[in-house]
């Protein structure tokens, strides 16, 4: 009679070589069957057990549990990596070219001076201003009579205007916004009012009748120009995505007073001196200065307790700036050709 | 406005520094340069020739942004660009007029100013036995190399004084001129044949200088030709006037006439200088014109003002620059630019403003600010955050809106164009905008610019027809304001939103894509058909949107004759009223416990039946078992029907629906459907 130990190691030997071999889930699961099952071959030893001593009885019953045991676990491995392998090589088969354009519509373009306002507007809102709209359609008050402007003032020659039949106008600035505001929600305020500004002018590469400025304006108590240079340079070094260098020299502007044009150190030679800033080493950027005591009265406000700084910064001229535009026209042309680069 | 270097360097006795240094000093402290050039070519003798004659260093021209002077009438002449360099470097300046002679009221001339809100000043001026012709070189290479044309010595010499002091004058050919000068308003039908050839005619609103019988000149814009210099002049009077800036303007644009003069006096001269310019120009007659005998200049004062004086407290002052002021320097930046400076306190001065700086310039303590800052340069001004409160910033709902839209329509594959504010009458036609209803510019540059849009759509249509040169299919939008009358009459701005899908092949395939867009924009609007009405839209393939039973827009295919090629299917909305809808809000509803049950159903309809009013005898008949309605497909049938297909999903709230009901339910749908003269296709 052959000895039900000896028999339980070879079994063990062969099965697992048997797994081992199964190269596919249905053959692991015929060696499954034909040793672990019910009526397998270690079920059929451990019917040989009621003849053995019960001290040989329990030692190949114990020994008989861990043939279960590490064939069970190599079963449970050997499964697993054929499961993997088969889904390996369906995945192999389900290979995607994913460099093919996809189907549908693609995206489309926001305008780019759109871009630039939306910027501006987040960085002023994240530092306590308001934005503010105001009509386009203007009256010459509060165009220019209410920002220090009255009709005779040789300052109204700058800028040249589009009157309507009804005595209208079309605002030469955002400024009238600055009146606005302070006519509505009083002192102390901070705000920006970006938006469309016309003048009546002859349009080529580089004038436009139709283009974008933002207004900005803080009016409280002592506000001064070392808070203004500060905006400044913080909306600039923003605008620009670096430290940007800016100087004040004198400007006039009649809504102002002091008044002042700003330069930005130029950002092509770092104030060497190239063609872009004429060899100057500096680029005229935005005209402002501390609001006019004028035109805080003109609000209704006292100029002995309230001032402030405002300024007016190019929108369309800042995005011709950052895109390189050389042409004005192509801004309002909506020619997707244009466009479609934002 | 043009500085000659050398002429500063003459009343800037010392001056060393060289022009490039000087134009960038004058620029951070003063006014604009705009550029340092040579004189220009001078006909008949090179620069270097002049130069060499006068024995001169040879020039170079500072030229200034005239925009930047406009609040300094006291640097339209070289005397005051002088005083401003004085100060700027810490010398003086020499005044080029001597000593003034006595002026009468009353002397050989009769003047007579009628207003003295027209003329604050006259002062004249009498020179006998001149003799007409060139002036020397040096005086031609000067006025030439600033851009004046030299003519001969006599007005040679009045444009030498108002280059040097700003000061314009006119010399008479006082045979010529009658014997009594008066000042006036011009009376109505007048005119005056003016020195450059051209005839005016002057309105009560003009200022004259006349004789007894005529105008001689406009006052403070040009002299007449009658009475002016010619070869054969004698003696001469000479003017030097002060004229209020305002009306000098309002004549010089409407006579569209404007001249070294008149630019000058519309920013506001001192009349103080109105002697000085006599005296200086006699003295310079005398070597230039020998031998000829100046009488004595008569003066008429008819508005005297005191030089005004302000208070000036040095720590507002530091306030408002937000830097630290010492109060000798301020002191002694005052006295370089000649105010009168008395010290009222340790840190408060009283200041008298220079006549010159007196007539537009300075008048109030915020005006010293700025030459304090421009003084001490607003470079030593370090950058600060100021101590504000931490608050949340008030929202601007509507540009939150608009950001919203934009997003969602590039999402949607359009892209933003910006058309211009005008239309053409010929597009108000297009269109059929009447025009009585829209804003009209009055004075357009182009026909282009003849209405304020009412609505977007005309330059969306340009967009389309240009684009459609390089694109077969192309998606665009714009968010933009338009413009009408109110009901008083008065502009009204409303921001509206026009998106267009374009093809060039598609016949209008694309309205359906574009009601699922509409649907993304406006959440829950509800597309209604109907007949599309004015010249924009197709008759036959119109909508209204509505949200919450509110029109917010249209959805249409823009009206064929309006593009040469292609279809393009139009969404219109007025961003204004969907703004002020109320927002939306429901409470959610609970999850469906019991399971549902579907069955579709196709309906035999009309070719022209809507699908919405199946939908909605669908939703009738099947009553509150109906848990969803599903449209499922169309397709048409012969002749003139079309068949429907929807799917139905019914359940209940607390069970689940038995074979049996869910039949019933279908029964009742199906005979409520034909009752309403439909058919099912079984």
């Amino acid at each position: 009679m052959t000895n039900p130990i000896q028999t339980i190691k070879d079994l063990t030997q062969s099965a697992l070589g048997d797994i081992n071999a199964a190269s596919t889930l249905a053959d692991l699961e015929k060696v499954r069957v034909a040793v672990l099952g019910r009526k397998g071959e270690l079920a059929g030893i451990s019917k040989t057990f009621g003849s053995m001593a019960p001290e040989d009885r329990a030692r190949a019953g114990q020994l008989l549990n861990e043939a279960k045991a590490t064939l069970e676990k190599s079963l449970e491995d050997r499964k697993h990596m054929l499961e993997s392998s088969e889904s390996d090589q369906r995945f192999q088969a389900e290979w995607i070219d994913l460099s093919v354009p996809p189907q549908g519509i693609a995206p489309g373009h926001i305008h780019p001076v759109t871009q630039v306002q939306d910027e501006i507007e987040q960085l002023f809102i994240s530092m306590g201003f308001r934005v503010l709209d105001g009509p386009e359609v203007e009256t010459d008050y509060f165009n220019f009579d209410a920002l220090n402007i009255p009709a005779d003032h040789p300052a109204r020659d700058m800028q040249d205007t589009f009157w309507m039949t009804d005595g209208h106008l079309l605002r030469t600035h955002t400024s009238p916004v600055q009146i606005r505001a302070l006519k509505k929600y009083g002192a102390p305020i901070r705000m920006i009012a970006p938006g469309r500004v016309f003048r009546n002018e002859e349009v080529d590469a580089s004038h436009e009748h139709t283009f974008y400025q933002v207004e900005g304006m803080m009016v409280d108590r002592d506000v001064s120009v070392s808070h203004l240079i500060y905006f400044m340079q913080t909306l600039l070094s923003s605008v620009f995505g670096r430290k940007v260098t800016v100087r004040l020299r004198p400007g006039y502007f009649p809504f102002v007073e002091p008044g002042f044009e700003l330069d930005i150190q130029c950002l092509i030679c770092g104030g060497n001196g190239c063609a872009v800033c004429k060899q100057s080493g500096w680029v005229e950027l935005l005209p402002c200065g501390l609001v006019h005591p004028n035109v805080i009265s003109n609000c209704g406000l006292d100029p002995q307790e309230w001032n402030g700084f405002a300024f007016g910064l190019g929108l369309t001229r800042l995005a011709m700036m950052r895109y390189a535009i050389d042409d004005i026209r192509l801004l309002q042309s909506g020619d997707l050709r244009f466009l479609n680069q934002f | 406005m043009k500085f000659s270097y050398n002429w500063i360097r003459e009343l800037v006795p010392g001056l060393k520094m060289d022009v490039a240094t000087l134009a960038q000093q004058i620029t951070m402290k003063t006014a604009e340069c705009e550029g340092v050039h040579d004189p220009g070519a001078f006909p008949g003798a090179s620069v270097a020739a002049v130069a060499r004659a006068e024995n001169s260093e040879p020039d170079s021209i500072i030229e200034i942004d005239n925009k930047s002077l406009t609040n300094r009438p006291d640097l339209w002449g070289h005397l005051g660009m002088a005083r401003e360099v004085a100060a700027i470097v810490g010398l003086s300046v020499v005044d080029p007029v001597g000593e003034l002679p006595l002026a009468v009221a009353d002397g050989d001339l009769s003047i007579t100013i009628e207003n003295a809100n027209l003329c604050a000043r006259f002062s004249g001026q009498r020179v006998e036995n001149v003799k007409v012709a060139p002036s020397p070189l040096w005086m031609q290479y000067r006025l030439n190399s600033l851009g004046v044309n030299p003519i001969n010595n006599l007005v040679d010499v009045t444009n030498y004084v108002l280059c040097e002091l700003g000061q314009p004058m006119h010399a008479y050919d006082a045979d010529l001129l009658g014997d009594a000068i008066v000042v006036r308003a011009a009376r109505k039908g007048e005119s005056i044949l003016a020195l450059n050839g051209e005839k005016y005619a002057l309105s009560e609103e003009d200022i004259v200088i006349a004789d007894a019988q005529k105008p001689v000149g406009i006052a403070g814009i040009i002299g007449g030709n009658d009475t002016a210099i010619r070869e054969t002049t004698k003696r001469i009077v000479l003017e030097a006037a002060s004229f209020p800036a305002a009306h000098v303007r309002k004549s010089s644009s409407r006579l569209k006439l404007r001249t070294d003069a008149s630019m000058r006096f519309e920013k506001g001269q001192d009349p103080e200088n109105t002697v000085r310019a006599l005296a200086r120009a006699v003295e310079l007659l005398k070597q230039i014109s020998p031998g000829s005998q100046a009488a004595q200049p008569v003066d008429v004062y008819a508005r005297k003002s005191t030089p005004p004086t302000i208070q000036l407290d040095i720590d507002w002052a530091e306030r408002k620059l937000g830097r630290k002021l010492s109060t000798d320097d301020v002191i002694n930046i005052f006295k370089a630019l000649a105010f009168g400076v008395e010290q009222a306190g340790t840190r408060k001065l009283v200041l008298t403003v220079p006549s010159w700086r007196a007539t537009k310039d300075i008048s109030i303590p915020e005006d010293l600010v700025e030459e304090i800052g421009r003084m001490v340069g607003y470079a030593s001004i370090v950058p600060q955050a100021p101590a504000v409160p931490a608050a949340p910033t008030a929202r601007n709902p509507d540009h939150e809106q608009h950001s919203a839209v934009r997003a969602t329509m590039v999402g949607q594959g359009f892209t933003e164009v910006s058309n211009y504010s005008f239309i053409s009458d010929a597009e108000a036609d297009m269109f059929g905008y009447p025009p009585e209803k829209l804003l009209q510019v009055a004075n357009p540059i182009i026909a282009e610019q003849k209405y304020m849009r009412p609505a977007l759509l005309p330059g969306i249509r340009r967009n389309l027809a240009d684009n459609s040169r390089f694109f077969a299919d192309f998606r665009l939008f714009e968010i933009g304001r338009i413009y009408g009358k109110g009901g008083d009459g008065a502009p009204v701005e409303r921001t509206h939103l026009a998106a267009a899908i374009y093809g060039r092949e598609t016949n209008g395939a694309n309205l359906l894509e574009m009601k699922r867009v509409a649907q993304y924009l406006a959440p829950g609007s509800n597309v209604a058909p109907v007949k599309g009405q004015s010249k924009t839209m197709h008759p036959e393939r119109a909508a209204h949107v509505e949200v919450g039973g509110r029109q917010v827009g249209h959805l249409y295919e823009l009206h064929p004759g309006l593009l040469d090629r292609g279809r393009a299917a139009i969404l219109y909305l007025d961003l204004d009223t969907l703004q002020g809808l109320p927002a939306q809000r429901q409470n959610y509803r609970p999850l469906r416990r019991f399971p549902t049950s579907s069955f579709d159903l196709s309906i035999v309809a009309g070719e022209r039946d809507l699908v919405a009013d199946l939908e909605s005898k669908l939703r009738q008949f099947a009553g509150e078992s109906l848990v969803s309605l599903q449209f499922l497909l169309i397709f048409p049938l012969p002749p003139g029907k079309k068949s429907v297909s929807f799917r139905l999903t019914v359940g209940a709230e607390d069970r689940t629906l038995t074979a049996d009901e869910v039949t019933g339910i279908r029964e009742g749908v199906v005979n409520g459907i034909k009752s309403s003269g439909y058919e099912l296709r079984e």
